[in-house]
């Protein structure tokens, strides 16, 4: 099956770069899904999972808080402002964050944005439940 | 006795010199290893960087960048930001001081220039210096320098641009000390916002059949604040870099001077402990002797 070449970077890291043969992401419209050949593409990214299905067949899942998605020449890129790979979430963590984030909102005091939290912390814990891990 | 005495006091001392040693020493170590982990997040920060300059760029073509309100400058040009970046903790040599003196200099010339300036300061040593000088900060963060993350930019970067926007302040400096190599460490100043359109100068339009959700307004809209932020985050990793090799270079310094200390109270010592030994046998001779002709 045809490939193309994939980046997907933060601004602290970059997260994945190799072959791939089909990319999934959200936009503030909906679900997208990327095949190699696609038309080139600029899409602001929402706080969703993005897929990646390398050429190995593997699934590499990674949380992306906002961001953009570049497609141009077969190359894909992803900007995320914040992203982090599923398999680094710890379930354990991800559930306190999640804890923090509820007490947060109903904080009236808080001084951070709360809901933004809640938004990040309700993506990291349902992808380290496996929620977006596709059944193989 | 008195050598006695004087040997104990100067044990003593180089005891205390030898413990102090130890902790210049673990600073100094430390401090090595930061740098290597502050040199890998710049590098792996780079690409982001990279990507997002192309990406306006080639936007920067497609619909009109330079009217961007955090492209385009004020029309009049009365307060002016300045963020400085310094360190939460000293025993790093002469790192604070170099940028805190920088950006004094910047706060000169702009308030010669006939501008207000309003400082922010990321780090306790600079806002420890402006509030001793009587300076009033706009907003001050803490615990993030030696080691800064991304929302540690996004903090800075929502409050400067925030007060651009809003007209408070009309050009944003920021002073960040640049990470030229291990030996040296350069205190420098770049302008933030507004940003500059020419480093978007050159890029390749899109091809007609390009596919934009939502449209390329909106999405440079969202792009050049990351683009700001991306900036702050490399100057926090830069300084972050460069106070870990200041600080190593000072306890090194530190650990060398206490060795030197250590080798000279040692020769004073074993001065004092031989004058000891000396004065104890003539006092036994001369015992013996009176000893003896008494006899």
């Amino acid at each position: 099956m045809a490939t193309m070449d994939v980046d997907v970077v933060s601004a602290e890291r970059s997260l994945f770069s190799g072959e791939a043969e089909a990319v999934f992401a959200r936009t503030p419209e909906g679900e997208i899904g990327i095949l190699p050949g696609h038309q080139p593409t600029l899409l602001a990214l929402t706080s969703a999972p993005v897929r990646v299905t390398t050429a190995e067949g593997d699934h590499v899942i990674v949380a992306v808080h906002h961001g953009f998605l570049e497609v141009r020449e077969n190359h894909l890129t992803v900007l995320a402002d914040i992203a982090e790979l599923a398999v680094d979430i710890d379930v354990d963590r991800a559930k306190a964050a999640m804890n923090r984030a509820i007490a947060h909102k109903q904080d009236p005091d808080y001084p951070g944005n709360a809901d933004a939290e809640y938004e990040r912390a309700l993506l990291r814990l349902r992808i380290a439940e496996g929620h977006y891990t596709p059944a193989t | 006795m008195a050598g006695a005495g004087e040997l104990r006091l100067l044990r003593r001392r180089i005891r205390s010199v030898k413990s102090t040693q130890k902790i210049t020493r673990a600073m100094e170590l430390i401090a090595a290893s930061r740098i290597t982990r502050a040199r890998n997040a710049v590098e792996a920060a780079r690409p982001y960087a990279q990507m997002i300059t192309r990406v306006i760029r080639d936007l920067a073509i497609e619909s009109e960048v330079a009217e961007h309100p955090l492209i385009a400058p004020h029309e009049e040009l009365t307060r002016v930001g300045i963020v400085v970046i310094t360190s939460d903790r000293g025993l790093a040599g002469a790192y604070n001081t170099n940028i805190l003196r920088r950006a004094e200099r910047l706060a000169k010339e702009e308030h010669n220039a006939g501008r207000e300036v309003a400082h922010y300061a990321v780090g306790r040593k600079a806002e420890a210096y402006f509030k001793y000088r009587g300076v009033a900060l706009e907003q001050v963060w803490t615990g993030m320098s030696d080691q800064p993350r991304y929302a540690d930019a996004v903090a800075v970067g929502e409050r400067v641009v925030g007060d651009y926007v809003e007209q408070r302040i009309d050009r944003v400096w920021l002073c960040f000390t640049d990470f030229r190599s291990a030996l040296s460490q350069v205190p420098s100043v770049v302008k933030l916002v507004p940003v500059d359109a020419r480093q978007f100068a050159g890029g390749t339009a899109f091809p007609p059949q390009y596919m934009f959700e939502p449209d390329p307004a909106s999405i440079l809209d969202r792009l050049i604040p990351r683009y700001i932020e991306h900036r702050l985050y490399a100057g926090l990793l830069e300084s972050a870099a460069s106070e870990h090799a200041s600080r190593q270079r000072a306890m090194k310094a530190a650990t060398d001077n206490a060795g030197e200390i250590i080798e000279e109270l040692t020769r004073a010592a074993n001065n004092a402990r031989q004058a000891a030994i000396t004065t104890e046998i003539s006092e036994i001779v001369g015992g013996a002797e009176a000893l003896a002709s008494s006899r």
